[in-house]
């Protein structure tokens, strides 16, 4: 009891409700304990281990790397396919079909589908500028290098998407290795139609 | 129980846990979500995913908002209880998988809503168009006879024509059409939540959410046939 | 009402020494206050929810004018059923059991006045707001931005002089109704503050703002207003018995697993958000199970013997009928949570349903109890002041209303989820299925309504005996 006995009681009258102490029922405690346990198996099948990319029906984060794209090569594809649609397609459009005054086609190009990539592996290195003759069009243009941007997996992985995927070209897939070897010859002005068609294709 | 602060502080501790639970953990793990790239599947081009709306667009959603449009339209497809690919949401035509965190980077608000009473909106931006858009709000029940959904009249003006008809007059008939030698178009409010409407999608796959399994792919020297053989 | 309350209660019970009621005017003009602009609410809430419902028979209803579109009116209704009626009320019989069980008056009555008044001016710009178009977007937390600080100081300047009241009291032990209005009291302005701040304010990004949202009116509904209609029951049914609650451990039991679990859930299934979310969600709501049994296991050993007891009196009648209502909703909330169930019913009208049944059929009709019992005391009035035949159809209509509406929107969203679940019936067919017992929940509204309006002419009529009260005796001093 407090000693405030200023204040007056509202309400003199009646009882107030009290309350006995009677202690809760052990079937109560029972199933109290049985809920809670259904509780942590259900958290174990379905909380997907509390992990950020675990959505329903999945149940866990091992369920959905398995659900995504598995092949290497699908995911090297992946990879150039990105490339291409952050850095080439500015120019070259996104079909690849290049466009008058900013890049030429890449779809269909003589360049592109050579039986080997040895030449083309150079213009992303290092950029390319003067006039280029692309399915019998003169193009007069500059292309800035992109040696320090990517890495030697970037370029082989885009150049296997242009050549293999872009539009309808069927052209064979370029290996790292051969990015590797052309990154080591060093050439300090973009590359020209003259040079390029003096590197060898095997 | 008859001490006061005591009581206090277990109201408080059990608060703390549910606001932990609810809206410190959510908040720590999904609260900053980057923009990322759609999952490539087949020859689509991976692109970044989600687009923030137009202006117009976000103009649409306040639109969307204020009428509370979200009382009978949810923006979410659910999975069914063996994929995210699939289940009564999708075979509804409401989307092409399940819905994820991701996909409402850009909303603001995000009007997920709780209710259906109408058909969920996740994808409607794939499946209309804009003349269908204004003619349902106009008249909902002159494209799907039966609909339960109120006409939005006032998102539009019945104007007199004045040389020549305006070309985004509404084509109406029936009990519909204006009185001749008048048109109906649509308000500012009409033609922003259309193009919010229009913007709704949610079909890049994500890395939650995987497109289906592919077959695997042919060898390179291999011909055409038998690729699709296999 | 004096005809058929039992001799024994009769004695114990009325305190309506006409002494006293001088004395108490200035006190309980702020809870009188609260608890009859909470039932002038109700009224607006279930005549806007009458409005929306007729849409249903004619889409075409009052659909011209943007004010009294559907998505409008719905949320009008939401923030006035939410905010006008069930925070006042809430507010109004906290602040009657903190003082009664405290044997104290009221602290700062007139910073109570002050605050509900300010209160009813925030909810009116609110839902004149909705109606004219500023809807937040987020369910049962509509009201915009600009009536946030208001509400939040008016709750502020209430929640004070109830804290101090509960402070000056001058019982020393604690009674199970006061951790539950102290818990009511202490829950609302968290969840309150964090909702308008990360939505409103501060938004966070994404997603989260939806899981925000489901949180804040789960919690709204099942801590706040469900504590507050459970410190009501607590009182109630032992006092008007005249029998001592059975057992103070399971109320203490139910007390704290009710805040603990029931603040737990509201994310509805397939929420796009980590499976987790939605899991901890479905476990803290099967764990509500626990609350509800020691509730019950409770309230049934107190009032066993007292059953037949149930037509005596008003309060009691609603009291049992809001419990039992009560342990319906949430038992349905159980199993529409369980995956297999919620596969099917979330995102219909079962849900609805669900809320409705927990908003008028509990938390109301124990309001109306409570009302009862309270208001006459309030103004130094006997029991007598009701008219009972008024009282008896106040409670036929609201009872058979909440039935027919409940159990028609139950049935049409069971109808609508198994419909949707399968793939053979198209959207609109579902939809015009459903028309029927929707058709038929509107008739459950208008009794419900009815109802209300009843039991508002029975309360001008009460308020209406304290003025000729009132006048009689200051002629009477003034000879």
């Amino acid at each position: 009891m407090k000693p405030n006995d200023s204040k007056a009681p509202v309400d003199s009258a009646g009882m107030e409700p009290v309350a006995d102490y009677a202690t809760a029922p052990v079937w109560l405690i029972i199933v109290f304990g049985a809920l809670f346990y259904w509780g942590q198996l259900f958290l174990d099948r379905h909380a997907g281990g509390f992990q950020k990319d675990v959505y329903a029906p999945f149940q866990d984060v091992e369920e959905v790397a398995k659900s995504n794209p598995q092949n290497e090569q699908d995911k090297f594809l992946a990879m150039g396919r990105d490339v291409f649609t952050k850095t080439c397609s500015q120019c070259h459009q996104p079909t690849g079909l290049g466009k008058e005054g900013q890049a030429p086609p890449l779809v269909g190009s003589e360049w592109v589908l050579a039986p080997t990539a040895a030449r083309i592996v150079n213009i992303p290195l290092d950029g390319l500028t003067g006039p280029i003759t692309v399915k019998g069009q003169v193009w007069n243009l500059t292309m800035p290098p992109f040696r320090d941007n990517w890495d030697d997996e970037h370029i082989a992985a885009v150049l296997t998407f242009i050549r293999t995927k872009l539009g309808d070209n069927k052209a064979s897939p370029v290996k790292a290795d051969l990015v590797k070897a052309a990154r080591q010859v060093v050439h300090p002005s973009p590359e020209t139609s003259d040079e390029l068609m003096r590197i060898p294709l095997q | 129980m008859n001490n006061g602060p005591l009581l206090f502080l277990g109201l408080f501790a059990a608060m703390v846990f549910s606001w932990l639970g609810f809206v410190m953990g959510p908040q720590l793990q999904i609260g900053n979500l980057p923009q990322t790239n759609t999952v490539v599947v087949g020859d689509a081009i991976s692109q970044a995913y989600p687009v923030a709306l137009s202006g117009n667009a976000h103009q649409g959603e306040e639109v969307y908002r204020a009428n509370g449009c979200a009382a009978c339209h949810t923006q979410m497809v659910r999975a069914g209880d063996s994929s995210p690919l699939a289940g009564p949401d999708i075979s509804h035509g409401w989307g092409a998988r399940r819905s994820v965190a991701e996909d409402y980077l850009f909303d603001q608000p995000v009007l997920l809503g709780s209710q259906r009473i109408g058909p969920d909106l996740a994808n409607y931006g794939r499946r209309s168009s804009i003349d269908a858009i204004l003619r349902r709000l106009y008249d909902p029940r002159s494209l799907v006879p039966g609909s339960i959904m109120p006409s939005y009249r006032f998102f539009f003006k019945t104007r007199k024509i004045e040389g020549a008809p305006s070309p985004d007059a509404l084509v109406l008939s029936g009990k519909d059409a204006p009185a001749p030698g008048y048109e109906v178009v649509p308000g500012p409010r009409a033609r922003s939540l259309a193009a919010y409407l229009l913007s709704l999608h949610q079909d890049g796959y994500l890395y939650e959410a995987p497109p289906p399994a592919l077959p695997p792919p042919p060898k390179t020297n291999a011909p055409p046939a038998m690729a699709v053989k296999k | 009402m004096s005809a058929t309350v039992s001799p024994a209660r009769t004695a114990s019970n009325n305190p309506s020494e006409p002494s006293q009621a001088g004395l108490n005017v200035s006190c309980p003009i702020g809870m009188l206050y609260l608890l009859g602009a909470g039932l002038v609410w109700l009224l607006v809430a279930l005549v806007l929810g009458f409005i929306d419902s007729l849409k249903f028979h004619a889409p075409g209803f009052l659909a011209d004018h943007g004010f009294l579109s559907y998505g409008r009116v719905h949320a009008a209704a939401g923030s006035a059923l939410l905010y006008g009626f069930g925070a006042q009320a809430a507010l109004g019989i906290g602040l009657w059991l903190l003082c009664r069980l405290g044997r104290t008056t009221l602290a700062g009555p007139f910073v109570v006045f002050l605050g509900a008044f300010f209160w009813n001016f925030a909810v009116t710009v609110g839902v004149i707001a909705i109606l004219c178009g500023n809807n937040t977007g987020f369910d049962a937390f509509e009201m915009p931005a600009v009536c946030a600080p208001t509400l939040f100081v008016s709750y502020a300047m209430i929640g004070i002089c109830a804290m101090l009241t509960f402070h000056q009291r001058r019982e020393g032990p604690l009674y199970p109704s006061q951790w539950f209005v102290v818990g009511a009291l202490f829950w609302f302005p968290w969840i309150f503050s964090t909702a308008a701040i990360l939505l409103l304010y501060m938004p966070v990004h994404g997603v989260l703002q939806a899981a925000i949202a489901w949180w804040y009116a789960h919690n709204f509904s099942m801590v706040f207003l469900g504590f507050s209609g459970l410190a009501s029951s607590f009182y109630f049914i032992p006092k008007l018995l005249g029998r001592p609650l059975h057992s103070r451990q399971l109320a203490a039991l139910a007390f704290w697993t009710l805040a603990v679990f029931g603040s737990w859930g509201g994310i509805p299934d397939g929420a796009p958000l980590p499976s987790w979310i939605a899991s901890i969600s479905v476990v803290g709501t099967v764990l509500m199970a626990i609350p509800m049994l020691a509730l019950g296991d409770n309230f049934y050993h107190t009032a066993r013997y007292g059953l037949n007891t149930l037509d005596a009196d008003p309060t009691l009648r609603f009291t049992y009928v809001g419990l039992l209502f009560l342990f319906v909703a949430v038992a349905q909330q159980i199993v529409g949570a369980l995956p297999n169930v919620s596969a099917i019913t979330s995102l219909t009208w079962f849900g609805a349903a669900q809320k409705e049944l927990f908003h008028l059929g509990f938390f109301a009709m124990t309001v109306f109890g409570a009302m009862y019992y309270i208001v006459p005391r309030l103004l130094g009035l006997g029991a007598e002041a009701w008219c009972p035949k008024l009282t008896k159809w106040h409670f036929g209509l609201t009872l058979a209303g909440i039935l027919i509406s409940y159990l028609a929107l139950l049935v049409a969203g069971v109808e609508q989820g198994i419909m949707l679940a399968g793939t053979n019936h198209s959207f609109v067919e579902v939809m015009s299925s459903t028309l029927m017992p929707l058709r038929a929940s509107t008739l459950g509204d208008l009794l419900f309504l009815a109802g209300t309006f009843v039991f508002l002419g029975n309360f001008l009529r009460v308020i209406g005996t304290w003025c000729c009260e009132f006048r009689r005796r200051a002629i009477k001093e003034a000879k």
